[in-house]
């Protein structure tokens, strides 16, 4: 309503960004300052002693590396896999006939009809019989199932969005079909598809309930020994400092995806 | 939608075509019907109808457990409290930082949206861990309430409210994107006409903006409701040990005391409770995108 009154200094907004910025950033900054802390003991308002000491122990500890390579392999395997089948699938459904279509289309979404850590159960149970349970490839395909919807609706719409006229034009000067997929269709849709790609990365990189049910203790991500830190471990820096490394990701999503997220396109698609 | 412009192009025949869309799609269908659809009708098979020595028997039995075992319920319901508290906080807080952010075009405006969607770009681990150093015993508000001279606050870490406040937190971004992309729906024509005849802000509101973005607030309290009822990280991290709720509770059930048939009634039942919220989600979803 600030459109009808907004001469006047914008009251509203300026008390939510200061109640936000109390809520959203102070806890975050808090743990940064714990990241960098060598000494901060109870009752003083601020650090006795500021340093990078528990940096060093953090990223000389066996499990903090083991744990950084498991998340990095699965994040890329799941990535990886999920580019290669769903991307095809994509260009089908943006631009194939076929029988089913759009019943194959909406099918993606029974995952979200669900709660998902039921459905995670769900999925366990038949993992029990098969022998995932606590396997690396258990723990990718309950991943790859996660990134399916993400990794097939963003893209087609990517796809759809080229202008058909330009690849016609092409193919009347004689482009072959991969040629005109390659010169006209990829960098059309080529910037969105990277942001899908990145947030399915980001996305299983950061999944913890699904590799927590079916991958701990075996298969060790880097959430879930974040888990373990918080749970048993009574040195506040060393999960200060892994916060910091956990959230690398999503800093780089944040630089790259923030605007396809503003975009009403995104909200649309949670049904919004 | 091969045939667009068929004088220029000459239309490759859908025989043709046929066999390689659906080639093309075949591996991640494949993979919605082997971890999803089977998981979810298996879920149902396998509690309803039990291995007994002679053979394949219906029996409810887990279920009657479920619902006459006092643990299990109040489990259940300290799921519906939170799940409940967290929908109507989530309205409360999101609402009018959607209205705004729709309504204003000041600098403020970018920066209060820049903040609210930020969340979705901290993952609840990291959530829960900050969550404890702030709000925890000890925590930055005990630090600074002792340097003003004021008591310790009474955490609500381990306390039902740990996880409400992580899960409203965790779900402002989406819900504030869902309510102002339904604001767009709204017209501001419609709200200049009505301030025309007089209508004060709260009547605005309440006869022009509600019933337009109602179905929005629905899609919203339905993906909230969805991901919340068995949610998982928050509660285990920030829950208390007993009651807990469901997400915590499948888990322990399944990988702690290997009572696999217990766990999946337990989600069987979460199904059920989630059910209407999730085939109106899936339906409003669906109606906003067609392939």
């Amino acid at each position: 309503m600030a459109i009808l009154v907004h001469r006047r200094p914008d009251w509203t907004g300026i008390v939510l960004a200061v109640v936000l910025t109390l809520v959203i950033v102070f806890p975050l900054l808090v743990v940064g300052t714990w990241a960098f802390t060598n000494v901060w003991r109870y009752p003083s308002v601020i650090p006795q002693e500021f340093g990078l000491k528990f940096w060093y122990q953090t990223l000389s500890r066996a499990d903090v590396w083991s744990s950084i390579t498991t998340s990095l392999t699965l994040a890329t395997t799941v990535t990886l896999i999920s580019a290669a089948i769903c991307l095809p699938a994509a260009y089908a459904f943006a631009r194939l006939e076929f029988p089913g279509r759009d019943l194959l289309f909406f099918s993606f979404l029974a995952g979200h009809a669900f709660p998902k850590f039921g459905l995670l159960v769900a999925i366990a149970g038949i993992f029990l019989q098969l022998n995932l349970i606590g396997t690396f490839w258990g723990v990718v395909l309950i991943q790859l199932v996660g990134t399916l919807l993400f990794m097939i609706w963003i893209p087609v719409a990517a796809f759809q969005s080229v202008d058909r006229r330009m690849e016609e034009a092409a193919r009347d000067v004689g482009a072959g079909p991969f040629r005109v997929f390659w010169s006209i269709t990829l960098p059309q849709a080529g910037p969105t598809i990277a942001a899908a790609i990145l947030l399915s990365f980001v996305g299983t990189f950061y999944e913890t309930e699904g590799a927590w049910l079916i991958g701990a203790p075996q298969v060790r991500t880097l959430p879930v020994l974040m888990i373990s830190f918080i749970n048993n471990q009574p040195v506040i820096q060393f999960g200060a400092v892994l916060s910091v490394l956990l959230w690398v990701p999503s800093f780089v999503a944040l630089l790259f995806a923030r605007r396809v997220v503003n975009s009403g396109s995104f909200a649309r698609g949670f049904g919004g | 939608m091969t045939t667009l412009d068929p004088g220029l192009l000459v239309p490759v025949p859908a025989e043709r075509r046929r066999p390689i869309g659906l080639l093309l799609v075949a591996i991640p269908v494949f993979l919605v019907g082997w971890l999803i659809i089977w998981p979810i009708i298996s879920a149902v098979i396998t509690t309803l109808w039990a291995q007994t020595p002679e053979g394949v028997e219906f029996s409810t039995a887990t279920y009657q457990f479920f619902f006459s075992d006092s643990y299990s319920l109040s489990n259940l319901s300290v799921t519906l409290w939170t799940t409940g508290v967290c929908a109507i906080l989530l309205l409360i807080i999101c609402l009018p930082i959607a209205l705004y952010l729709r309504f204003s075009d000041s600098k403020v405006a970018s920066y209060v949206q820049g903040l609210a969607i930020f969340p979705m770009f901290v993952p609840s681990i990291i959530l829960s861990f900050a969550f404890i150093r702030v709000l925890g015993p000890n925590g930055t508000v005990d630090l600074l309430a002792n340097a003003v001279g004021l008591p310790k606050i009474r955490s609500p870490y381990l306390t039902p409210w740990g996880p409400v406040i992580g899960l409203v937190w965790d779900n402002i971004p989406l819900t504030v994107l869902i309510l102002l992309s339904g604001l767009g729906n709204v017209s501001n024509q419609s709200i200049e006409a009505a301030r025309d005849v007089g209508a004060r802000k709260l009547q605005v509101l309440w006869y022009i903006i509600l019933p337009r973005i109602s179905n929005s607030i629905l899609v919203a309290i339905s993906f909230a409701v969805l991901g919340i009822f068995s949610s998982f990280t928050l509660p285990y991290v920030l829950g208390p040990a007993a009651p807990e709720m469901m997400g915590p509770f499948m888990q322990r059930t399944f990988r702690e005391l290997f009572d696999p048939r217990n766990a999946i009634t337990q989600a069987v039942v979460s199904f059920g409770f989630c059910i209407v919220f999730g085939l109106f989600y899936v339906r409003s979803v669906a109606r906003n995108r067609a392939p």
